[in-house]
């Protein structure tokens, strides 16, 4: 368990350290932001309120999650390998890049709200709909990131394995964000909540389960 | 003896499907009309495709547990012979769909779950081509088929009965449920499904013979 926290405290630091790709990511959120509201995004529905901000929410997640084993390539593998084992590293791994996700979605609906003004009416699924995304993204992205990177080729494979995989989550949840944007009565969410919960829970399981098998040479 | 058995079952079911499923009398259903027979040909594909990946799914199990690469390749034979039917059951949905629909294609969550379905075992076979080395190939690819399994589950199996579709047996439409297939189809549908499903393992097992030839 300390060693799990261990992990992340030296997740969080090395990112910090490496500020250059914070600063990327934050200049790709504020410039694809501001030329949707170029494009016009400023008189968007409803509805294409939130397709926008997923589809943004979701290529964040891919970016960020594209650099998950950046740490673990080549040499370091083995590093890492000594200091701790493949179930520490993946629930480590898992938590982090969570944390992350759901800190630049929160960001994005930011940004959102300053350019296009915020039309949720209840913040609090709305809120919950982008902890429970980011979450089942965080699974997914970091097993197919893991795949990638382990068979050697990771630039293009990883998105090509996610993409497909993910459709699921983003449609349950962005289902969810409309209902919270529109302020439908809370029983009509509460199943789709459920599903996409038990959904979260079952991808998490199989990550924490197959990736052992990833993690050895 | 065995290994002929279940051969020459395959092959009387399918034939009698083939025939019967244009023979038999079907009931009157609006908008579906005579095209309720395609029942036989394409969701039987359907439900022989899932058979196929979940015995891929099975040795992929088995080769994470035991390191046996047969298991291996009998994996990717269940999953090339499940692509198969997931062709022929796209094929047989679209032209169906042509003259019930009157479009090849629609966006509804079925034909979207199918869709999915085939591009995440199209990067399956990406996924096994990119990798040199064949234990880890074999290591790699099961991890991910395990994965894509139970994803596609969910996909094809959970998300359409969440929303409204105009495929048969959703939404009230006529089809695929207790009320609408009756008896008469049951007696060609389900000998269809077995047929196929026999069929299919025939398939697979030639593809993992020559598989296991051009190994050694």
């Amino acid at each position: 368990m300390s060693n799990i926290r261990l992990l992340i405290q030296r997740y969080i630091r090395q990112e910090i350290r490496n500020s250059n790709a914070i600063f990327s990511l934050g200049i790709y959120l504020m410039g694809i932001t501001y030329l949707i509201y170029q494009l016009g995004g400023s008189n968007a529905s409803d509805n294409s309120w939130n397709t926008l901000l997923w589809v943004v929410v979701f290529f964040a997640c891919i970016m960020q999650a594209s650099r998950s084993f950046e740490l673990e390539s080549r040499d370091y593998f083995y590093y890492y390998q000594c200091i701790a084992g493949p179930k520490e590293t993946i629930v480590a791994k898992l938590i982090y890049n969570s944390l992350y996700m759901l800190f630049l979605s929160v960001i994005i609906w930011g940004l959102f709200s300053l350019f296009y003004g915020n039309e949720v009416s209840r913040p609090t699924v709305f809120a919950l709909g982008l902890i429970l995304g980011c979450v089942g993204f965080s699974s997914i992205l970091t097993l197919a990131n893991g795949i990638a990177e382990r068979s050697g080729r990771s630039t293009t494979l990883s998105t090509i394995l996610a993409l497909p995989l993910t459709l699921p989550i983003l449609k349950l949840v962005s289902t969810i964000n409309m209902h919270a944007m529109v302020g439908a009565p809370f029983d009509e969410t509460a199943a789709i909540i459920g599903s996409l919960v038990t959904l979260d829970i079952a991808i998490g399981l199989l990550a924490y389960m197959l990736f052992p098998y990833l993690w050895q040479d | 003896m065995q290994q002929t058995f279940y051969k020459v079952i395959g092959v009387l079911l399918v034939i009698y499907s083939l025939i019967f499923g244009l023979l038999t009398s079907i009931p009157e259903l609006p908008i579906i009309e005579e095209s309720i027979r395609n029942l036989f040909y394409h969701v039987s594909m359907w439900f022989a495709m899932v058979a196929m990946m979940a015995g891929s799914f099975a040795y992929s199990i088995t080769f994470l547990r035991k390191e046996k690469i047969q298991a291996d390749h009998r994996t990717e034979a269940l999953t090339e012979t499940g692509m198969l039917f997931a062709f022929l059951g796209l094929f047989t949905g679209m032209i169906w769909a042509r003259f019930t629909w009157g479009a090849w294609w629609t966006n509804d969550p079925k034909l979207n779950g199918s869709a999915i379905t085939i591009l995440i075992y199209l990067a399956y076979f990406i996924l096994r081509n990119g990798i040199e080395d064949e234990r880890k190939k074999a290591r790699i690819s099961a991890v991910y088929n395990i994965f894509a399994f139970v994803m596609m589950i969910v996909f094809i199996g959970i998300l359409p009965r969440m929303t409204d579709s105009l495929h048969p047996g959703n939404g009230g439409n006529p089809g695929f449920n207790s009320y609408d297939l009756d008896n008469r189809l049951r007696l060609i549908f389900y000998p269809a499904v077995i047929g196929w499903v026999l069929m299919g393992t025939w398939i697979a097992s030639l593809r993992y013979r020559i598989k296991k030839l051009s190994n050694s």
